[in-house]
């Protein structure tokens, strides 16, 4: 099961490759906890991230992008798969061989609030990367490498020494950001980074993250509910629904022409701001919710919910198949 | 039932007329002005939507209908008027009489909102049985028919589970329930889907819609999601600073905005139509501080089409077409 992309090891512009990815995570029951079963929360994922791109992962949540993501920094154990940082398999690496590159992959979360310590000043907030990788050489140094990143991200350097609450919530969030450039990272990892901010902040904050990329030739992997917000700023996109990919493919070729059922389904379900669109919407919504994990659907993981389910879908994992410009897991495709 | 676009003042008989609505906050700042002078009528059978970011009165709008707010907020000036009463001039058990019966209400975290200890059956058959006065045997067989209707499966066996037993889904198709019961003339859906996953909103939203459409009810529909207003509104009041900027028909207003705000506000979502990687049209700035307001229009600091006057002074709200009013001093 892994992406069809031809012979990756020539690729100098490959960041990130993760093959055949799984985390199974324990069901404990009874008075000591006893392991009773695994739940498959990522159940074989292949993908690449090449430097400079922005890959976008989307699906329900619970379908576990979230975790791919932990697993990839190795910050979730992982059951099987290997994960490459710059051709260098870092799957079964022990936390100080871990250390160094940490720098070089930062996280931006979803709340703005939640994930920056109240009682730290906001210059002391940004700097703590520098500090923890000791990235500095004197005192003056890191003083105007904090000023230069409060800068980078639309702030003013003389705001170091305010508090977080002082500022407001797509503010905090370009401290967070600021945070994440200090060690000066390869990739940035935005789990729903926009997603707490009211809208007309949320396009400031994209804007900046886009200029930001650009500027600094970064590596964004981008987790995102809001599709219309995924679309506008990917180059590449994946969906995931229950532990595995369905369709991967580039966002414009994505959205506009969505391959497997689950896809359209998604896309179908996303009103747009466009009353005139919207007036021809058929309401015809895709039926049911996301079955537990714990009893994952055999074959196909979308097949019960899926309206064109073939007999085959219900015992028979899908194979990845090209179609057109994206590549896709479902049966309706390849075998031709 | 559409409004009549053709006499938006002073429209006769409308479901719900708030006029002139101003509700403040208690705080350590000092008293807090949430609304300002707040005017919008409800026709019956209509959706109108009231959008705008958060901080913008949108909730406090809502709660202030039915009398909701908490000890800290305080009614300052106006009147509401349902069917024909001021419900600001009601004592509290007349309001109970209309709270849940005339009109519900849908909050957005179903979870918080439903009783944990109770059943769902007893939760969903109570206000019938308050407001109806019926035996709770024939509450509960009412109770699983409006469980049939918003299509939760094996409705009489899951009357006696709890809210934890159902998905999140599930349990706002609960609450639709609950708010149906009485088959009330108003519902009051306070983003009642923003904590659930698209494909289950869809399906929600559609349910809300359809059933609402099929017993005449109207629906105010709160949502900061400009895509959800523009598939579901009749209607759409724009809000920010505490005030409303703008009303319209929805397809008017996404079509010709009339106020910078909602013209920014429509400019800088990226939709799955616009072009990707294009930079966005952001507002400027930041998002007003509601104890520290400007005496001008509230949203004059982001406006690039600011003038002196619109520092000085607020705009009122005044029609500029047939149904479509906006509280700007004009721009170009």
């Amino acid at each position: 099961m892994k992406e069809p992309v031809s012979d990756l090891s020539k690729d100098n512009d490959i960041l990130v490759q993760v093959e055949d990815l799984k985390v199974h995570f324990p069901i404990a029951e009874g008075v000591f906890r006893r392991t009773v079963g695994w739940v498959p929360v990522v159940d074989g994922v292949s993908f690449v991230l090449r430097r400079g791109e922005t890959f976008s992962l989307v699906g329900e949540s619970g379908c576990g992008k979230s975790t791919t993501a932990y697993a990839m920094l190795r910050m979730q154990p992982v059951t099987s798969g290997r994960i490459l940082f710059q051709g260098e398999d870092i799957t079964h690496y022990s936390p100080s061989r871990m250390r160094p590159l940490r720098r070089r992959m930062q996280m931006v979360y979803q709340d703005p609030f939640g994930s920056l310590n109240p009682r730290m000043k906001v210059g002391s907030i940004i700097g703590e990367p520098l500090r923890v990788h000791k990235l500095f050489t004197d005192k003056a140094k890191y003083k105007e490498r904090i000023g230069e990143l409060m800068r980078l991200v639309g702030l003013l350097p003389e705001m170091a020494d305010r508090y977080p609450h002082e500022f407001s919530g797509g503010q905090r969030q370009r401290i967070a950001i600021a945070r994440a450039l200090a060690p000066d990272p390869d990739l940035i990892i935005c789990d729903e980074a926009v997603s707490a901010l009211d809208v007309s902040i949320q396009a400031q904050v994209l804007n900046l993250l886009m200029d930001l990329q650009e500027q600094l030739n970064l590596t964004y992997f981008f987790i995102a509910h809001d599709l219309s917000v995924v679309r506008h700023f990917s180059h590449r996109v994946a969906v995931m629904y229950l532990g595995r990919m369905v369709e991967i493919g580039p966002g414009n070729e994505l959205f506009s022409n969505p391959r497997h059922p689950y896809t359209q389904a998604l896309l179908n379900a996303v009103p747009t701001p466009h009353p005139e669109v919207e007036s021809h919407f058929s309401h015809e919504v895709i039926a049911g919710e996301v079955p537990s994990l714990r009893n994952p659907p055999k074959g196909c993981r979308f097949h019960p919910r899926c309206p064109v389910a073939k007999p085959e879908c219900s015992h028979v994992r899908p194979e990845w198949a090209e179609e057109g410009g994206t590549t896709v897991a479902c049966h309706l495709y390849g075998e031709r | 039932m559409k409004a009549s676009p053709e006499t938006p003042m002073a429209r006769e008989g409308s479901l719900l007329a708030v006029r002139e609505l101003s509700v403040s906050f208690r705080s350590e700042r000092g008293q807090v002005r949430a609304l300002d002078h707040v005017s919008f009528e409800v026709e019956e059978g209509e959706t109108l939507a009231i959008v705008g970011e958060s901080g913008s009165g949108k909730s406090v709008t809502a709660l202030s209908i039915l009398r909701l707010l908490d000890d800290a907020g305080q009614i300052d000036n106006g009147s509401i008027e349902f069917e024909g009463r001021d419900l600001l001039h009601l004592d509290e058990p007349s309001l109970r009489h209309i709270r849940g019966d005339r009109i519900a209400m849908i909050f957005q975290e179903p979870m918080s909102s439903l009783n944990p200890v109770l059943t769902i059956g007893k939760q969903v058959a109570e206000p019938i049985r308050l407001h109806r006065k019926l035996p709770w045997s024939i509450a509960l067989e009412q109770a699983a028919e409006l469980l049939d209707r918003v299509s939760i499966p094996e409705s009489r066996h899951r009357l006696k589970d709890y809210p934890h037993q159902f998905s999140g889904g599930m349990r706002q198709r609960v609450m639709i329930a609950m708010a149906l019961a009485c088959r009330p003339k108003l519902i009051i859906a306070d983003e009642p889907t923003t904590a659930l996953d698209v494909t289950v909103q869809a399906q929600i939203l559609a349910l809300l819609k359809r059933l609402t459409k099929e017993l005449n009810s109207a629906l105010i529909l709160i949502s900061h999601d400009l895509g959800v207003v523009a598939r579901y509104a009749d209607r759409v009041a724009v809000m920010y600073g505490g005030r409303i900027v703008e009303i319209a028909a929805a397809a008017a207003l996404y079509k010709n905005p009339q106020h910078p705000y909602t013209e920014g506000l429509l400019a800088s979502q990226p939709s799955l139509h616009s072009t990707p990687g294009e930079r966005l049209q952001a507002i400027s700035g930041q998002p007003p501080d509601m104890a520290n307001l400007p005496p001008g229009c509230a949203f004059a600091p982001r406006c690039h089409y600011a003038r002196a006057e619109c520092r000085a002074s607020r705009p009122p709200l005044e029609p500029v077409a047939p149904g479509h009013e906006r509280a700007c001093f004009g721009f170009e």
